[in-house]
């Protein structure tokens, strides 16, 4: 598909969407990057964050060119603007904790940017597959040993990220006919496959170990009470004193005009 | 585990011994790597589980004598 006459306002939201989950992933990324438990994450750690804030700078710039205001992305949105994922509305208080948040919720990004099918894309998200590579890699090898060292820690971050990060992926009665993006031809893939890849992924890398992956629930999240735009269910929003770093509202003074 | 990182800037040069990752599992290994040593293009990089290093040991041979 090309973009003749500009994109939807459904697409519009679902590419918001996916970069304000990145803008808030690298926000994470970099908040553990120095007290992760070896060198070898916090090198990782940092490279993710900065691998996404580059892929936010280039979702933006296509952002701005449908029409969203440089400013309003920047730096004058209230909290609850931000369409993040609401995996990444608060800091995770714990290693396994936030390996879960980050895995479920970069792949779920992931996925999402893949679906698009749309001549805007085309090369630039196949350049932000190479570096999610690494992210993924990074996720589930981590995933597989705190599998076996501490369980019950990531069965219970799976039962707190699993139901937000389906609702970031979209209702289960989005399939091949009734998803709006896919009839609009935006996307190629319907929010009820990407659901059900993204489940079987954790499935899978979970078979043989003590983390039970919890039932996927084709009522989460319920499709009349979803958020389109800001892709949940409710009003939750990420805290004002991290939009006020994402903002840069500290050292406003310095920017460089 | 302790691994150590191999690499090469070009085709058909030898390897070079770069530096040394922890690591839980292979897996994690090659990732720790790439991230850590990616400094430049390289052609190549690998790295090695420490304990399957083979020791060059010295030592006397025996003479062959009988007591």
């Amino acid at each position: 598909m090309s973009d003749d006459d500009g994109w939807s306002e459904a697409a519009v939201d679902y590419v918001q969407a996916i970069a304000d989950t990145k803008l808030l992933l690298g926000q994470r990324y970099g908040e553990w990057m120095l007290k992760g438990p070896n060198l070898e994450d916090d090198i990782s750690g940092a490279s993710n964050a900065q691998d996404e804030i580059g892929q936010v700078r280039q979702l933006f710039r296509l952002l701005k060119r449908q029409g969203v205001g440089d400013e309003w992305l920047e730096s004058e949105r209230d909290p609850e603007e931000y369409a993040n994922a609401a995996t990444l509305d608060r800091e995770a208080e714990a290693w396994p904790t936030f390996i879960v948040q980050a895995a479920l919720t970069d792949r779920a990004a992931w996925l999402l940017l893949d679906a698009i099918d749309h001549d805007d894309f085309t090369g630039m998200v196949q350049k932000m597959g190479e570096d999610e590579y690494f992210h993924l890699e990074h996720h589930d090898g981590r995933l597989e040993t705190l599998a076996e060292d501490q369980p019950e820690a990531i069965e219970a971050a799976l039962e707190d990220y699993l139901p937000k990060i389906m609702a970031f992926v979209g209702p289960a009665t989005y399939d091949a006919e009734s998803d709006p993006l896919v009839a609009a031809g935006f996307t190629d893939r319907p929010a009820a496959e990407v659901r059900r890849a993204l489940y079987d992924h954790y499935e899978a890398l979970f078979q043989g170990t003590d983390v039970s992956v919890p039932p996927l629930d084709d009522d989460t999240p319920d499709p009349e009470a979803w958020d389109e735009a800001r892709r949940r269910v409710g009003d939750g929003h990420v805290e004002a004193d991290v939009v006020d770093q994402l903002q840069g509202v500290s050292n406003e003074e310095y920017v460089i005009a | 585990m302790k691994y150590h990182v191999f690499t090469r800037i070009n085709a058909g040069d030898d390897l070079m011994h770069v530096g040394t990752v922890q690591a839980d599992s292979d897996r994690l290994a090659r990732i720790y790597a790439h991230r850590t040593y990616d400094e430049e293009d390289w052609d190549f990089i690998g790295v090695v589980r420490e304990e399957n290093l083979i020791e060059v040991e010295e030592g006397p041979i025996a003479g062959g004598r009988t007591a």
